[in-house]
């Protein structure tokens, strides 16, 4: 807790000061010296690792204590601590082969860390997924580095131009494997799902971050090919879309937050692929608006959806299952994991007072800006602002559906309505990010700064602080909060003045309502999926109810993810496939091994002599 | 300033109902309900005392003012054409689109709360067919943006007549519908059926809250009639009274032009409603197009 106060202080800091942050030591590792520097950009994440690294070990205190966990809450300490150091490292190591070294360990210790529960199998299967996942992108970036440093002949890392542009789409496929956009985000749902809340918060809210810095910082540095913004924007537009379309259809309340990750991870993406496509065009003031947006977006997806998986693990403690549709009614046992949770919908759907509408609105302001300019390159901005809008309304309808569905209504099991409140001990992590959510909204203006600092740290030709958008829209805000406020508070003094009722609700004179007459979130979410079906693969399962007295029907859906069952299963199985009959040549018989060195060396041979002929 | 133009919004919203009642009955043949009902409904209602559902929180009757505010306030940034906006900056037309969109995430999320399975249907529906109409808008808001090369309202709201204008008008037309839950989306004149969308999810409410729910849709369907005219009347070129003429006609148009479809048309099933907002969504787009290309010839 303390080191992560003292991170934070640095990392604000360097954000707020003038002073860049530069440190060579003479201690030499793998023939490298540690080099480590710490500009705008990497201050920006780091800020955001330490404030969810504190409000989560704090969390983990109750959540996951030693008295319930004896085997894994020690261990999980650990590995939360490493975890924190090693991405604290990944930002500030200014050196390839030790950044490789940094990101290798900072992808073990979230592997240690999503299997603290190691006895279930889905979890261990999650982890081995994860790892899987996470060891195609290193391979990526091993690459990468490698062709990095044979070009500029050193391992040191910074701006380079005398290299190949097509480096970059190695990197972009190898941060982006860690970052989780749609199609890479397969390890990402079952990962994030199954490890400890307090995981899952960090998992989704800052590590899958430390991709899209990955992307940003090289998308600053490398010389792109000139299709890299609209490939970026692409990719995030699909990534939005697709990833609250999965959201949409999970009943799973920490698979539909995962998959809302890809859709957040979506939106960044479309910020900095119209930041890459401003700058690839003459460094345009609207760039930097989306820019910006992207960067400010990282903060607010941090501190909301770590928000909103506190919220999500305070539900499995106090009722033990994560199934939306065992959920109900949840408000009166818990009402302030009810109340958090609710803020954090609002913010997460972009819904003005809060943070997330701040930066959606920046990246969207840069969208309108590129479109109003009508420039021949930048036709992107318009199927990506109307992709992004589906998205956020959409998101809007997957919240609607998650908190509907877990907190109000009637409660639909009895473990539902035998819950009740968790302790200070995790309520307060969580009031802590919901009073940030509400600071970055109705206050922009004092982030604004870092924001500037991290863009001009980016493209130095953006660090005149893009303020005066931001400044225009926070006093809007603020009255809006204080508004909102007044207008609440008037009328629940007008209907208490007049007389208030309770009485049953309301269902055409029926007077015997059960829980089981209310509406699923999966008839909640069914119209919008109808647009969908054409990427789900559905298994489903339905039994009608037949003869006079039916003993029973039952309907089941379930939405697999598309990529992992359909493309990256199979395409495994035909890897195994061939890897198998490649087994068949080893068999342990000493004459066939003499025929293969035979027929080796003289194929060798004719090729030698074929050589020496040409 | 800020204030009188406030309490305009506030005062003639609930016009608009009364008269698109008014032209239903005339072309039916009956006389109808007077012009003014609406008053007097919400003035009842706000003397009525409330009747909670006992599955329902606090936050139940709080929405409703939220919504209301949320709506008040998308009307505030709206331009009233040479009278210009009563706060306009750069990106106000995003403000006003997620203000609508706070307005109906509370609406919804009060529906939520009473457990009522007409109300998880009703904020189904009314979330699902918004992400369709919120293409729409959004279609549109970008033609007009690049139209004009501004991206606030007040800049914005200065169209130039041509093919793109004809295609925005029937697109926006039809997202007025549908936002509004007018009939064919929505029949606003049933209560309790299967096949609503705003009516059924505001069952539970009673007194005060409904009488704000009540004039907030009201307020919704003037901010869209206004948004209208505005996107196709060249209002700021008008001296300040034609100007108020204009608009005032134009927001008359648009009200008889609700009620008429309303009489003759009979509400959508369920299945061709995404249809006829994809097609309202397709007519923005084209307008979008034509504003783009324009630039290019």
């Amino acid at each position: 807790m303390a080191g992560t106060l003292a991170v934070l202080v640095a990392a604000l800091a360097v954000l707020f000061g003038q002073n860049e942050w530069e440190w060579t030591s003479n201690f030499v590792l793998g023939g490298e010296r540690v080099h480590m520097r710490l500009d705008g950009l990497s201050a920006l994440f780091l800020a955001i690792v330490s404030v969810i690294g504190g409000a989560g070990a704090a969390y983990a205190r109750d959540y996951w204590p030693d008295s319930e966990y004896p085997a894994s809450a020690a261990r999980g300490r650990v590995w939360w601590n490493a975890l924190l150091l090693c991405m604290g490292l990944v930002l500030m190591i200014s050196n390839g082969l030790l950044f490789l070294i940094a990101w290798e360990a900072f992808a073990l210790c979230g592997f240690f860390l999503i299997t603290l529960d190691n006895r279930r199998p889905e979890v261990r299967k999650a982890g081995w997924l994860y790892l899987a996942a996470s060891h195609a992108g290193t391979l990526s970036l091993f690459a990468f580095f490698a062709m990095l440093a044979a070009h500029t002949g050193s391992w040191d890392l910074g701006p380079v131009r005398d290299v190949p542009p097509a480096l970059f789409w190695l990197a972009l496929f190898g941060f982006g494997m860690k970052a989780g956009f749609f199609p890479c985000h397969i390890w990402l749902p079952s990962a994030h799902a199954n490890a400890p809340s307090h995981v899952s918060a960090i998992m989704s809210g800052v590590a899958i971050k430390m991709g899209i810095y990955g992307i940003v910082r090289f998308g600053g540095w490398l010389p792109l090919p000139a299709s890299a913004g609209y490939v970026v924007i692409g990719l995030g537009a699909m990534s939005a879309v697709m990833g609250i379309a999965f959201a949409m259809a999970q009943n799973d309340i920490k698979r539909l937050l995962a998959y809302c990750s890809v859709e957040n991870i979506g939106i960044i993406m479309i910020g900095l692929g119209a930041a890459l496509l401003a700058r690839a065009h003459g460094n345009a003031a609207w760039g930097q608006l989306a820019l910006a947006g992207a960067l400010l977006h990282v903060w607010n997806h941090g501190l909301f959806k770590s928000l909103l998986f506190f919220g999500a693990g305070s539900v499995l403690h106090a009722t033990g299952t994560r199934e939306m549709s065992r959920l109900g009614g949840l408000w009166r046992p818990m009402p302030w994991t009810a109340g958090f949770f609710a803020l954090g919908a609002v913010a997460v759907s972009g819904l003005p007072p809060l943070n997330g509408f701040v930066s959606e609105w920046l990246i969207y302001l840069g969208l309108f800006d590129a479109a109003t300019t009508r420039s021949g390159y930048a036709w992107a901005v318009l199927p990506a602002a109307i992709l992004f809008a589906i998205a956020g309304a959409l998101a809007l309808a997957a919240f609607l559906k998650a908190g509907g569905t877990v907190f109000l209504g009637a409660s639909r099991t009895k473990a539902a309505a035998h819950a009740c409140e968790c302790g200070a001990g995790m309520l307060a992590p969580m009031g802590l990010l919901a009073a940030v959510c509400m600071l970055i909204g109705i206050a922009p203006s004092l982030v604004l700064p870092a924001i500037a600092r991290a863009t001009g740290s980016w493209n130095p030709a953006w660090s005149s602080a893009g303020g005066a958008p931001v400044s225009t829209i926070g006093p809007a805000l603020l009255a809006l909060a204080a508004l909102v406020a007044a207008a609440g508070f008037l009328l629940w003094k007008k209907a208490g003045a007049n007389g208030l009722r309770r009485d049953l609700t309301w269902d055409c004179g029926y007077r015997e309502p059960t829980a089981r007459m209310q509406y699923t979130s999966g008839s909640f979410a069914g119209i919008s999926l109808g647009w969908f079906r054409w990427i789900f693969h559905t298994d489903f399962k339905f039994r009608r109810p037949r003869g006079p007295f039916p003993p029973g029907s039952l309907r089941i859906e379930r939405f697999p993810d598309t990529v992992l069952e359909w493309i990256v299963v199979p395409a495994g199985a035909v890897i195994t496939r061939l890897s198998n009959a490649a087994l068949g040549l080893q068999h342990g018989r000493l004459q066939a091994y003499i025929l293969y060195l035979v027929a080796g060396l003289a194929t060798l041979g004719v090729f030698v002599f074929l050589e020496g002929k040409l | 300033m800020s204030v009188v133009r406030l309490l305009l919004w506030v005062a003639l919203a609930p016009l608009l109902p009364g008269l698109i009642n008014k032209v239903k009955a005339w072309v039916a043949g009956r006389q109808g309900p007077p012009v003014l009902q609406l008053y007097y409904d919400i003035i009842r209602l706000w003397q009525k005392g409330v009747v909670l559902s006992t599955l329902a929180s606090p936050v139940f009757v709080l929405a409703p003012a939220v919504a209301w505010v949320a709506i008040a306030g998308a009307a505030f940034l709206v331009p009233l054409g040479p009278a210009g906006a009563g706060l306009s900056f750069h990106g106000d037309v995003l403000l006003m689109i997620y203000l609508l969109a706070l307005a109906r995430f509370c609406t919804a999320w009060a529906a939520l709360e009473t457990g009522s399975a007409f109300e998880g249907m009703g904020a189904a529906r009314e979330v699902s067919y918004a992400v369709l109409a919120e293409a729409a808008m959004f279609a549109a808001m970008l033609s007009l943006a690049v139209q004009s090369g501004s991206v606030s309202l007040s800049g914005m709201l200065s169209p130039s007549p041509g093919a793109g204008t004809v295609l925005l008008a029937a697109g926006l037309f039809i997202v007025l519908l549908a936002e509004n839950c007018r009939v064919p989306f929505d029949d606003p004149n049933t209560h309790l059926e299967l096949t609503m969308i705003h009516e059924a999810m505001v069952l539970d409410h009673s007194g005060p809250p409904l009488a704000v729910i009540l004039h907030g849709a009201s307020m919704k369907l003037l901010l869209f009639a206004v948004l209208l005219t505005a996107a196709v009347l060249p209002l700021r070129s008008l001296q300040p009274l034609a100007a108020a003429g204009a608009l005032a006609g134009g927001v008359l148009v648009v009200t008889i032009g609700v009620g008429v479809a309303e009489s003759f048309l009979a509400r959508f099933s369920f299945r061709r409603v995404p249809l006829l907002l994809t097609m309202a969504f397709l007519l923005c787009l084209f307008s979008l197009l034509v504003a783009w290309k324009g630039g290019a010839a």
